[in-house]
């Protein structure tokens, strides 16, 4: 099989999705502005810093008041409501805008001030600049590295909000399994019958017990997704992108 | 929040992409290529102790329209019982809401894979014969598959051709899965993808016909499957260092841009091959008395060495005597 | 066509040929007449006797040795009949019934087998 087959045309557009923030950022609410534009933040501030330390060489001072202020001065112009799902992706759409704001930054050599809109946000700086310095030496061209360290970011706040919805739900064992077996980076080998054993449980109820956290968790991924894509062609580009296969 | 390793990135991306087969009687075993509209996955049937493959919706969300078109593309298939055509096994649903339906897992080499390995010109016209003869089977059935090309054929380990890849298979009113209904209606030819709306592409551009180049659905028939067959045997034949010029006309009438002048079926595309294989005229080209000559003699060549053997061999004698 | 058919057809052709070829040989060159007769009469035997030969069994080299064989002897007998030229008659007598026989194998209408 291969990807090559097209079905294309003008009906390939679908309908815009609901829940997108892409879609809410083109709101005339303000308040549905804002809760879009909160979202789209979320999602991209950390892999934005990580770009900016690496792409454009800038200290992390430098890139925390440059990330802030591309942000704020996204949402001040409304620059995301110029986005169109046609031409490309928004995560590409958007790195284009960061390289565009860095350039211009630069150009104008402003001393960066942060935006005043951003100084509620709790973006935590330290820890990226942490993970940066833990984790250097990529092989990977900037553009890649964006991308990749907006799916590790995308996946990190998934784990994070599975692990929310377990404990809220009652089934907080059903996530302490899938943390223990399947964010465990510990060379000690963990196998359904060693966490039966640690959990008192039988090993078809932690085989259950997985499959079922496992559901959920691709769930909450793809709902995640869902809210920083504009139509249901680029949810499915880039679900496809997300889940291990990129699509030229 | 915790840092996520490359490993457990990589991880986690393979456990939300890859299909949860914990509730069938299948383990998972790897990917083995994604399409259109579904993701095709080697797995090993536990009951039976083999490898099939299995084609997942790949859909991130599962809409109640795109389950039943992949149970119909699953059932149309199972219908099509014929050794050119991949058999489908079973079809389910995994927990996470996906449809699938398992295949015979086919170990070989793609047709175009085949061809890169060097096959000789009469192997891959037996080869492509036998495609134009699972076609034509499907066509007899109503089932046009509008997406034939050298990557949706594979060349089994005993030489078996099988068309794999009916997802965007158009289905004629005569071939209706539900056997109670005593009307059918016409006008009701549905697309396996989907969206039969006039206007939408389907296929992949190189071996598509003018007409669903042009997104004419409604207009599309078998001869669009010609067409397609027949920019698989120009493809087929592009690399060959001597290609007759019947072969080529083969290839010319086949791809003929208006479909009137096509072969009509895959059939008579088929007999041609057979007619060239077997050093028969065709009826795609019209010889001149060398040519035919030129061409009995190509066919029956030892009969004419023999002969020519004979009269040498009458000559020498004649010198001989005379010296 | 039938085999026994297409063995008479072409033996009678290479018969009249291997006659014809006579005319080379000068000191039998006025008995041109009667030598492509006879070679056209061993011809036909031969194309008779093989093409049967094919009807009954098909296998191309099996067919061909019959052919040889046959072609062989014809010529033989014919060579001693004639008390000389053994290699200019047993020779081409032996391509002709090769020839044959492949022929007769390859070409023809094969009987339908009954149940």
């Amino acid at each position: 099989m291969d990807p090559d087959t097209d079905i294309g045309g003008p009906l390939h557009k679908f309908p815009v999705t609901n829940h997108s923030a892409i879609v809410g950022a083109r709101s005339d609410d303000q308040v549905v502005r804002r809760r879009a534009f909160d979202t789209i933040l979320a999602s991209y501030w950390k892999p934005a810093y990580k770009y900016i330390r690496l792409k454009w060489q800038a200290d992390n001072e430098d890139a925390k008041d440059l990330t802030q202020g591309f942000f704020a001065n996204a949402f001040e112009k409304n620059h995301f409501a110029a986005y169109d799902a046609g031409k490309a992706s928004f995560q590409t759409f958007l790195r284009t805008c960061l390289d565009g704001f860095v350039s211009n930054e630069r150009k104008a050599g402003r001393r960066l001030k942060r935006g005043g809109d951003m100084d509620h946000y709790q973006l935590d700086f330290a820890a990226a600049e942490d993970e940066l310095a833990a984790h250097a030496g990529s092989t990977l061209t900037p553009e890649e590295y964006f991308h990749r360290e907006w799916v590790r970011w995308m996946f990190t706040l998934a784990v994070d909000a599975f692990r929310q919805r377990c404990e809220e739900s009652g089934r907080a064992v059903h996530f302490q399994l899938f943390e223990r077996y399947d964010l465990n980076d510990d060379n000690r080998e963990v196998s359904y019958a060693s966490l039966a054993k640690e959990f008192g449980l039988e090993p078809a109820t932690v085989t259950n017990y997985l499959a079922a956290a496992r559901r959920d968790f691709r769930r909450i991924v793809l709902e995640k997704l869902r809210e920083i894509t504009a139509t249901d062609e680029e949810f499915r580009t880039e679900a496809r992108s997300l889940l291990g296969v990129d699509v030229k | 929040m915790k840092w996520l390793s490359d490993d457990r990135l990589d991880h986690l991306r393979s456990i939300v992409g890859n299909p949860d087969f914990s509730s069938t009687k299948y383990t998972f075993v790897k990917e083995l290529g994604r399409g259109g509209m579904g993701t095709v996955y080697l797995a090993e049937d536990t009951e039976l102790n083999r490898l099939v493959a299995i084609k997942v919706l790949n859909a991130p969300e599962v809409t109640e329209d795109l389950r039943n078109r992949m149970i119909r593309e699953a059932q149309i298939i199972a219908r099509l019982e014929h050794p050119g055509i991949v058999p489908v096994h079973d079809v389910g649903t995994l927990p996470d809401g996906r449809i699938y339906y398992a295949m015979k897992f086919v170990r070989g080499s793609r047709l175009d894979e085949y061809a890169a390995q060097g096959a000789s010109l009469r192997d891959r016209l037996r080869k492509f014969q036998a495609v134009c003869d699972a076609v034509a089977f499907a066509h007899a059935h109503g089932v046009i598959h509008r997406d034939l090309k050298p990557q949706n054929i594979m060349i089994g380990s005993f030489g078996e051709v099988l068309v794999l890849d009916w997802g965007v298979a158009k289905i004629e009113p005569r071939m209706n899965t539900d056997e109670h209904r005593s009307e059918i209606d016409p006008c009701s030819s549905v697309s396996i993808c989907g969206n039969t709306d006039h206007g939408t592409i389907i296929g992949t551009r190189n071996y598509m016909s003018p007409e669903q180049a042009r997104g004419e659905i409604d207009q599309l028939d078998e001869r669009a499957d010609v067409y397609s067959l027949g920019a698989m045997l120009q493809f087929l034949l592009n690399d060959q260092p001597r290609v007759s010029k019947a072969a080529q006309a083969i290839c010319s009438k086949a791809m003929a841009l208006e479909k009137e002048s096509r072969y009509a079926t895959a059939s008579e595309l088929s007999a041609d091959i057979g007619r060239l294989l077997d050093a028969e005229p065709v009826t795609a080209y019209r010889e001149n008395a060398l040519e035919k000559v030129v061409r009995w003699v190509s066919k029956n060549r030892f009969l004419v060495l023999l002969v020519l053997a004979y009269l040498l061999m009458r000559i020498i004698l004649i010198f001989t005597s005379r010296s | 066509m039938s085999k026994p058919l297409i063995g008479v057809v072409l033996g009678a052709v290479l018969g009249v040929i291997d006659g014809l070829t006579a005319w080379f040989t000068p000191e039998v060159r006025d008995q041109l007449g009667g030598i492509v007769i006879g070679s056209t009469i061993k011809g036909i035997i031969a194309g008779i006797a093989i093409g049967f030969f094919a009807k009954k069994f098909q296998s191309l080299p099996i067919g061909i040795l019959f052919g040889v064989i046959v072609g062989a002897l014809l010529a033989a007998l014919v060579a001693i009949m004639q008390g000389g030229y053994y290699l200019e008659i047993i020779l081409p007598g032996t391509l002709v019934g090769l020839i044959v026989g492949f022929a007769t194998q390859k070409y023809g209408n094969t009987p339908a087998t009954a149940n």
